[in-house]
């Protein structure tokens, strides 16, 4: 299926948010689509970071300097059009949870984006976000979310007094073994956080991955 | 302890022979196919260098049959037996999991495999089995297991390793919850080649376009993409890891340099892409690998491969590229989730062939949507990529709802599964209802294999292998009969059903 490109927004000078016409397509936040230019014959799939309602659709996109796909997406101009293919992917809220339960979301870089298209889509939600970046300057779209709710844990640099990854966090903080934790981001912080929530107590079973490459 | 991983010879009524194949789902060949179970491989290693007695015990492989095998597995005097079982071939292990317990009683029997795992309670209530592994990650967790019961007399009652189904008694059972999805897969060995006899898999595999060949410990776990619906790697509870490219160039390294081996496959879902393809194929040419008269391959997804990382992989030897087509319609691409259009499937095909990389597709008829002119498009489609040199060989099975994927439950949702018995999931027949009589199917998966003897395509193909860098013509001879033998072979496979009731 064709999309026009609506904006390219840059983030940082690693990341940007490509944001294409919606043109009827239907998904579940936190499902990941394929994207490639036409006649290519190479795509890349990607988390959807938009919400369910809004009117067109956004991805938070990492540029890879030495990569096939990212360069050319970045600098695509208003009107290129883009191949889509999907939705598809299971790292979703189960429906019946979305109300009563609560939610732990954690994310390294752009693994934040199926994350800002949950809490877009369902406001109601009772969700904490960890945000583990680099440097202050990835941080995405920080409005979009509530301040009370956002943990960002910057690696590289100090951010309000407080400087670590996102596994630092979690080893000062005690662990709700109730909540439903999701992982999105590189298999390295996956594989930390993964332990450090089973030693915490949390079952397998509440504990949602899906991994960056 | 004495552990066996364990795989019987098991032969059907028509004396076919049950081998491991596409997706790791069981078919029955008449002329054999042995596939090294890498993962097993693994786990057996992994259990050798932790100091345990461990026999690879592959019955087909090693030529043996059943009583011979059983015999000596018995006379072995295992503490433990590892099974891998598929939906076809359930009730067969079954009843010699009972069999096996009644001439060693104490011997621990632990069922691994793609159906057992998603159905845990159904084999320890059919059967004797003592532990189910809810794991496809049997190396992982062999190596807790093992030194567990080991040191734990009372492992049954309180095993706090995860994903496990532990029998505590006849109808008590130790469910020790979800297993962890992702552990880092450097820290799984690689395959200890003179343990699982590598020799005996070796020649008779249909993706070597040389032999000696040899699969390569997998540098992707499960599936980098994991969302096509009719595949095993695809599902909430499954998910990638990937190896680093220094260790597994360092095993190719071995497998050229020690070894001798000729071709090396890496079965892995999906391999490499992107960068880190570019790293191994510089790994290679870097090492000089690719001067060794060795053609690596694996297999990946259309859409993967830009040209940069298809050039590099041809000049570092890499040659065939097992990839899944399925079909050739929008809708059924769709429909499966194949993340990619017909377009994407041509323009990386002529990039392949470009640079003298050898696609094999694999194709599927038998979808429980395809129509006659879906059916008639996928066929000709093909048919053309083949005339036109673009795909090299290729493969049609039927579309069988494998153990509780997506696609799966989709048919039994759907209403359309027509059995429950558990032995018609071999491949060997269409069991799902279609809109057009099934014979039609039958009927063009002998339309498609005959592309390989038209003259068209045979000459197609001389003109091809003749520009490889390795201008063999007894390669050429070996490889061209092998594959024509595989051709007959397929064909009577997979429409020995023709003409019977749907």
């Amino acid at each position: 299926m064709r999309h026009k490109v609506l904006s390219v927004r840059d983030i940082s000078p690693t990341t940007y948010v490509l944001r294409l016409e919606r043109n009827g397509f239907e998904f579940t936040p936190g499902q990941c689509v394929n994207l490639g230019l036409p006649g290519t014959g190479v795509n890349r799939e990607y988390s959807t970071y938009s919400g369910a309602g809004s009117e067109f659709l956004e991805f938070l996109i990492k540029e890879v300097p030495e990569g096939t796909v990212s360069p050319k997406l970045r600098a695509a101009t208003p009107g290129t059009e883009v191949d889509l293919h999907g939705p598809y992917g299971s790292f979703v809220l189960d429906p019946q949870k979305i109300t009563n339960s609560k939610f732990v979301f954690i994310a390294s870089g752009t693994g934040i984006a199926p994350f800002h298209s949950f809490v877009t889509s369902y406001p109601e939600l009772d969700c904490q976000i960890i945000h583990g970046i680099r440097h202050a300057v990835d941080r995405c779209d920080i409005e979009d979310f509530d301040s009370d709710r956002l943990v960002t844990c910057v690696s590289r640099e100090p951010l309000e007094g407080r400087q670590g990854r996102v596994t630092d966090y979690l080893k000062e903080t005690s662990l709700e073994t109730e909540s439903f934790y999701y992982l999105c981001g590189n298999q390295a912080m996956i594989y930390d956080v993964y332990d450090l929530l089973r030693q915490g107590g949390v079952s397998g079973d509440k504990i949602f991955t899906e991994a960056f490459f | 302890m004495k552990i066996a991983i364990s795989y019987p010879p098991i032969v059907n009524d028509q004396g076919q022979k049950a081998m491991v194949s596409q997706n790791r789902n069981v078919q029955f060949f008449k002329k054999p196919t042995y596939l090294l179970p890498v993962v097993h491989g693994q786990a057996a290693s992994w259990l050798k260098n932790l100091g345990y007695d461990v026999l690879w015990d592959d019955g087909n492989a090693q030529l043996k049959d059943f009583d011979q095998w059983f015999r000596d597995l018995v006379a072995w005097r295992p503490d433990m037996v590892v099974f891998e079982s598929t939906t076809p071939v359930m009730k067969f292990y079954w009843k010699l999991v009972d069999q096996l317990k009644s001439a060693c009683p104490n011997c621990i029997v632990v069922m691994t495999g793609y159906h057992s795992m998603r159905r845990p309670e159904e084999t320890l209530d059919r059967c004797q089995a003592d532990i189910i592994l809810r794991s496809n990650h049997i190396d992982f967790v062999l190596r807790k297991l093992v030194p567990y019961i080991d040191e734990h007399s009372n492992w049954r009652d309180h095993c706090p390793i995860e994903g496990l189904v532990i029998r505590r008694d006849e109808k008590d059972y130790l469910d020790t919850g979800n297993f962890k999805q992702i552990e880092p897969l450097d820290l799984s060995p690689d395959v200890d080649r003179d343990l699982v006899r590598w020799k005996d898999y070796a020649y008779e595999n249909g993706n070597y376009l040389q032999v000696p060949g040899t699969y390569a410990t997998s540098v992707i776990r499960d599936c980098m993409f994991g969302k096509c619906t009719f595949c095993r790697y695809n599902g909430p509870d499954l998910t990638f890891s990937m190896r680093s490219v220094e260790k597994s160039l360092d095993e190719y390294q071995r497998l050229v340099e020690d070894y001798g081996v000729r071709e090396i496959f890496d079965d892995s879902g999906v391999w490499y892409r992107g960068a880190e393809a570019r790293q191994f194929a510089k790994g290679i040419i870097d090492r000089g690998l690719h001067k060794k008269d060795c053609y690596f391959g694996f297999n990946t997804r259309f859409g993967y491969m830009d040209e940069e990382t298809v050039a590099l992989l041809a000049k570092a030897n890499f040659r065939f590229l097992l990839i899944g087509m399925e079909a050739s319609d929008e809708e059924t691409l769709a429909r499966l989730n194949k993340g990619y259009s017909l377009e994407d499937v041509e323009a990386n095909l002529k990039l392949f062939t470009k640079y003298g990389l050898f696609p094999h597709l694999t194709i599927m008829v038998g979808y429980y949507w395809q129509t006659r002119k879906q059916l008639q498009q996928t066929v000709d489609t093909v048919k053309r990529l083949m005339f036109e040199g673009v795909a090299r060989t290729l493969q049609v099975t039927l579309c069988t709802p494998l153990d509780f994927t997506p696609y799966h439950q989709e048919c039994s949702e759907e209403g359309v599964l027509l059995t429950d018995d558990y032995d018609d999931f071999d491949m060997s027949k269409l069991i799902v209802k279609t809109p057009i009589p099934h014979d039609e199917y039958y009927a063009a998966i002998r339309d498609i294999y005959g592309v390989a003897f038209h003259p068209k395509f045979v000459g197609r193909q001389v003109q091809f292998l003749s520009r490889m860098r390795k201008s063999d013509w007894q390669f050429l001879f070996t490889y061209g009969t092998r594959a024509v033998r595989r051709v007959n072979q397929h064909v009577f496979n997979l429409t020995r059903h023709e003409g019977s009731p749907a």
